[in-house]
């Protein structure tokens, strides 16, 4: 049943190897990006009141330099998505109409090519990557809490975290996409998707920096499951129960917002309105 | 004045290996196949004239067009438009040209198309004397004047073409460039083009060329075609020694009672082919050779005619038939 | 005094454009304001957590970020087409237009959109700035304000620059967009003080992709007097005319290389 969608799978996963080109930049200048974050979280725990050994909201100077490289390869593994850009063109184009009459479900060709472009992503980029930053955090004592074999059932437990986190993104891409319909401002539209995720995923700033009202509110929704759990869990700052948590709770937002995206595609469709003529 | 000299285009395009283990290949090293799209070709327009540019997709019209327009640069070879190359000298060269693609629009999707006019008489430096005279030509010619107020994205097909094409012709270009500028529409309108196009010849003495899939254009518009085929020229000259080169060629069709059949019907002549199709009879001869006359009277008399219709060979037919003839020639030698 | 009228007709019709869509700029107003206070939200956690950063006051980060919002506003203003052009006109073709009429493609491409979003983050920057100065002591001088003027308006020379040159090598690479978006992130370093980098980042904030120069050291120079405020200004009107020379030719250079797709 799944076979019908092998072809977008492909083409995520080809799409992703074009970008040959854009992935050795990103090499280079991330190294520059990171190195400049390292440097604010320098400053921020050299101004701290305990200083360099303090520990803030639970991340020690080391644990959280750990944490900025981990969120950044995780987040560009996992977060190689076009779905609000193709939904827009195929709304613009009026090709929408041209999916709605073939025999797959739109939504399923989206998670379809989003999957294979994860698929690519963590074989040939996350790999390595993922590796050299494991292995070299490790050797430099960034990662205190790393300890094997206990490490390979959360490294299990993290790409299943890291499954969800890529689903979830998608969805929450195709709801933005959806919106589509009713305004032409895309970029408007997916800078706030991007800045709502980096914000309240922790990307930008761990969820434990927030007040504690918002934090308790956070930790239900289901931001927090597409970057910062996922790369807890790989730190192993959260034990193996609160990680199997941080995935079921993944898995339920998933099934209730694809629930959700169904619900608002079908109410947007019906008011479709082809532009130009 | 246009000249073309030897002028070449080959284009690199990567090779991609197949499926998913050709792609990982392809990311290590790349391979380059090289298509010679346009391929030494030499030509030239005088001034005033109206070419049509002629061949099947693929063959390197719109290539040839746009290095002539200047936003293709030759691999090797030359266009001189009016003295000048247009990839090099492309500002000056743009103030001579107009172009239009027919495939997409050079105006401003949101705006009225009157507004658009409006800027495009600023970049062309068009004064309010001769922009008032043009919108009143082009207003008339093209019959846009009804819809100047509306965006362009609210026109159909037929309305946008033909403000495109105005928006082309809006500062007197000396030369126009059209590509495919009556793909997609229908009858009505492109008989309302084809006489834009030919007002604005006669008129301002402005050089056309175009290309185009539809022969009615070739016929209606063009003193002379230049037929393209795999980036070489097959045939450049006026319309009509291109029809001769295939003598006076004619097709009468009968409607003939059913005991008539092409099998047993008495023969005239070995040079008339008599052929069935769809229970009429088809009779194709050389006129020069047997009187068409003759033709008729046999008809009548030995065939039991009812009816008839007289036609004579098409310049799609005669463009067919050559590169039916090209495409045998190239088989045998392979 | 020609382009000076041309531009004007351009930015005009851009302006109809714009108008069609009043519920657009709504979705992207909202975005906009959105994100900086997701920003700002972040800084203020972080200051929460410690006493001061580098010796700086969360009103004086704040500051930083205010005023790094003026030159980014004003080159949003004028050059959004660059992005366009990065991402995708290039890459499908979509430049022709521009190169068949009689007019430069650099001066198009910037008649092409104007971006009223620009004056959003204007007035935001302008207020956050003045939330801050209330909440600190400062002694404004005319040549502390003179040189912040002279940060926003060259400022916004030199990004406009750096996007130039970046946008131009898409007609080489055919999509620069990611490359114009990583140099354009360096923007959001200068929004803190220097003080908490390294000499070597420091030195590249000023000297190489210099966001440091007209953002951070006037901003210094008004909160502690650090620099001479005329020879900065001096310093960065150089560097402004350094970097709007080294765009243009960047991009008539590889404007050269633009080729339509074939057939």
């Amino acid at each position: 049943m799944l076979k019908k969608y092998k072809p977008f799978l492909r083409a995520g996963a080809m799409d992703t190897m074009t970008f040959r080109f854009n992935i050795m930049i990103w090499a280079v200048i991330t190294v520059f990006q990171v190195a400049c974050l390292v440097f604010l979280w320098l400053a921020v725990y050299r101004s701290s009141a305990g200083g360099m050994t303090s520990e803030i909201h639970g991340f020690t100077f080391r644990e959280m330099i750990a944490y900025v490289v981990l969120t950044t390869v995780f987040n560009y593994v996992t977060f190689n998505n076009d779905t609000l850009w193709f939904m827009n063109m195929d709304i613009r184009k009026g090709t929408i109409g041209n999916y709605l009459i073939k025999p797959i479900s739109y939504r399923g060709k989206f998670a379809a090519t989003s999957f294979g472009s994860l698929l690519t992503m963590t074989a040939l980029f996350g790999l390595p990557f993922y590796t050299a930053a494991l292995v070299t955090l490790r050797c430099l004592g960034f990662l205190p809490n790393l300890s094997f074999p206990a490490f390979f059932a959360h490294l299990g437990l993290f790409l299943l975290a890291g499954l969800c986190a890529s689903l979830l993104n998608d969805v929450i891409a195709y709801i933005f996409g959806v919106l589509c319909f009713y305004t032409t401002s895309t970029w408007g539209l997916n800078s706030l998707k991007e800045t709502l995720i980096s914000f309240l995923s922790g990307t930008l700033l761990p969820l434990a920096f927030f007040p504690a009202g918002l934090r308790d509110v956070l930790s239900w929704m289901p931001f927090a499951g597409m970057s910062q759990n996922p790369v807890l869990i790989l730190m192993m700052k959260y034990d193996l129960a609160q990680s199997l948590r941080c995935v079921a709770l993944s898995a339920a937002w998933i099934v209730a917002l694809e629930l959700l995206a169904k619900l608002l595609f079908a109410r947007a469709i019906r008011k479709v309105t082809v532009q130009g003529g | 004045m246009i000249e073309v000299n030897e002028l070449t285009k080959v284009f690199r395009k990567p090779i991609r290996g197949e499926g998913l283990s050709g792609m990982a290949k392809t990311l290590l090293s790349r391979k380059y196949e090289e298509i010679r799209a346009v391929d030494g070709i030499s030509f030239a327009v005088p001034d005033g004239e109206i070419v049509g540019y002629i061949g099947a997709n693929g063959a390197g019209k719109s290539t040839t067009i746009k290095m002539m327009c200047g936003i293709l640069t030759p691999t090797s070879g030359s266009v001189l438009v009016d003295g000048l190359e247009p990839y090099r000298k492309r500002r000056q060269v743009a103030q001579n040209i107009g172009v239009v693609f027919g495939q997409k629009t050079q105006l401003w999707w949101d705006i009225p198309l009157v507004e658009s006019f409006k800027v495009l008489k600023e970049i062309y430096q068009i004064s309010e004397n001769d922009y008032a005279e043009r919108m009143g030509f082009l207003g008339e010619v093209l019959d846009i004047t009804r819809f100047l107020s509306q965006p362009v994205r609210t026109l159909s097909l037929g309305e946008r073409m033909r403000a495109d094409l105005a928006a082309s012709m809006l500062h007197n270009p000396r030369i126009l460039f059209l590509d495919e500028p009556t793909i997609g529409l229908d009858v009505l309108v492109k008989e309302k083009i084809r006489l834009a196009i030919h007002e604005l010849n006669k008129t301002y003495g402005t050089t056309v060329v175009l290309t185009t899939h539809d022969m009615t254009d070739i016929e209606d518009l063009c003193s002379r075609i230049i037929l393209l085929e795999k980036g070489s020229i097959l045939y450049d000259g006026p319309l009509k020694s291109l029809k001769n080169r295939f003598g006076n060629l004619k097709t009468l069709t009968l409607t003939v009672p059913a005991e008539t059949q092409a099998e047993t019907a008495p023969v005239l002549s070995p040079d008339v082919a008599v052929s069935e199709d769809d229970g009429r009879l088809v009779l194709r001869f050389d006129a020069d050779k047997v009187p068409l006359e003759q033709v008729i009277q046999y008809a009548f008399r030995d065939l039991r005619a009812l009816d008839m219709k007289i036609a004579e060979i098409s310049i799609g037919d005669v463009v067919k038939t050559i590169l039916e003839q090209q495409e045998a020639e190239h088989a045998e030698k392979v | 005094m020609r382009y000076v009228h041309l531009y004007f007709t351009c930015i005009k019709r851009s302006i109809i454009s714009r108008l069609e869509y009043k519920k657009d700029t709504i979705v992207a107003l909202f975005s906009f304001f959105f994100s900086n206070f997701c920003s700002l939200a972040a800084i203020y956690f972080i200051l929460q957590a410690i006493p001061a950063l580098a010796g700086y006051s969360l009103y004086e980060v704040g500051f930083f970020y205010g005023f790094s919002m003026l030159p980014i506003a004003l080159d949003h203003l004028f050059s959004d087409e660059l992005w366009l052009v990065a991402y995708r006109r290039v890459q499908e073709g979509d430049m022709d237009m521009h190169f068949l009429r009689p007019v430069p493609v650099l001066f198009q491409v910037f008649a092409e959109t104007f971006q009223p979003e620009g004056f959003g983050e204007l007035i935001l920057g302008a207020a956050l700035i003045a939330v801050c100065a209330s909440n600190l002591t400062v002694t404004v001088s005319f040549a502390s304000i003179f040189v912040l003027c002279i940060g926003a308006i060259f400022g916004a020379v030199i990004i406009t620059s750096l996007k130039v040159a970046m946008a131009a090598l898409a007609f080489i690479f055919k999509r620069s967009g990611p490359l114009l978006q990583v140099i354009y992130n360096f923007s959001s370093y200068a929004k803190y003080p220097l003080a908490i980098y390294p000499a070597v980042i420091r030195a590249l904030l000023i000297f190489v992709i210099p966001f440091g120069l007209f953002i951070s050291l006037p901003v210094d120079t008004l909160l502690h007097g650090a620099h001479n405020p005329w020879l900065l200004s001096l310093a960065i009107v150089g560097c402004a005319a350094v970097f709007f020379a080294l765009g243009v030719w960047v991009w008539t250079l590889c404007e050269r290389r633009y080729e339509s797709t074939g057939s």
